[in-house]
């Protein structure tokens, strides 16, 4: 018998929630409907009929009401799963009566302030905790260090993280002014 | 009217004006998108996400305000000071029009 669920290990950054919306609806496509998520890493899946479906993503990491839940309602949106602040929605295409249909946010602005919260209440809050916390703390072990490297796992552990991290600020640091760029057009 | 609520509102963007415009007269949000979809025979199109947060400003700076809820939905009305910005709006749109199109002299606003 055929697979009737499966889950998918995925890593999407908090930049990459376009990327994330291409990928499900692409899912969706070949008959994988997301049921939910478990940090925005485990992507659980079940079977369904092929079909084209539009995802989209909201931050909203304050919390939303009820009249916000309704408003998507009205609209054709169904809410399905929400994960660290992010709201998954989605639309099946032959419920649109125009391209404008299948966008949550209308206009440049709109997903400026999005882009904004999230840098503000995701990226700032990482940021504080690199340079407060793992740079003093790897700066320390590097200075307490005398002669083999890797005989100090806790120094090779921090480095690791320090190093991910950087790698983390450059590829969110890029898509973040990119995604600016376009929402300002 | 304070130098910064001017500052954000005039001018207006068309899908502010339209939400503002709409608001003359109780009502909600999708009730607000599906009026204006038909006023502009579906060339002005307001989703959800830009007409909640947009709602949620005007709220906040003294545009609009919260009537009273119905089956999970907020409906607003426009204040005073959010009547005074789209006559100011109306009036500013309308010279434009009348510097373009200078063989008439004035237009009228259906809904």
């Amino acid at each position: 018998m055929a697979k009737s669920r499966k889950t998918e290990i995925k890593i999407f950054t908090i930049a990459d929630y376009e990327e994330e919306e291409t990928w499900l609806r692409e899912q969706h496509r070949q008959g994988w409907k997301l049921v939910n998520t478990n940090l925005p890493v485990f992507y659980h899946f079940v079977k369904c009929e092929p079909e084209d479906v539009v995802y989209r993503l909201d931050y909203k990491n304050s919390g939303e009401d009820r009249n916000y839940m309704q408003m998507f309602q009205d609209y054709g949106w169904e809410y399905f799963n929400s994960c660290m602040g992010w709201l998954y929605f989605r639309k099946p295409v032959s419920e649109m009566d125009s391209d404008m249909d299948e966008e949550i946010f209308s206009d440049g602005e709109s997903k400026l302030d999005m882009l904004e919260h999230v840098l503000k209440t995701r990226m700032l809050p990482l940021a504080a905790a690199f340079l407060c916390c793992l740079i003093p703390g790897w700066l320390r072990l590097l200075g307490e260090l005398d002669g083999d490297i890797l005989a100090e796992p806790l120094f090779v552990i921090m480095s690791l993280l320090v190093f991910l991290y950087v790698i983390l600020f450059i590829h969110c640091g890029r898509k973040f002014v990119r995604l600016r760029r376009k929402y300002r057009k | 009217m304070e130098e910064r609520i001017r500052k954000i509102y005039i001018p207006m963007t068309e899908t502010g004006f339209y939400i503002l415009f709409c608001l003359r007269r109780e009502q909600h949000g999708y009730g607000i998108s599906r009026q204006v979809k038909k006023m502009t025979g579906g060339e002005v199109v307001i989703s959800p996400g830009t007409m909640y947060g947009t709602l949620s400003k005007m709220e906040k700076d003294g545009l609009i305000s919260f009537v009273r809820e119905e089956e999970k939905r907020k409906i607003y009305c426009a204040t005073d000071l959010g009547r005074q910005i789209l006559d100011i709006e109306i009036r500013r749109i309308e010279r434009l029009y009348q510097n373009t199109h200078p063989d008439r002299e004035s237009i009228s606003i259906s809904v």
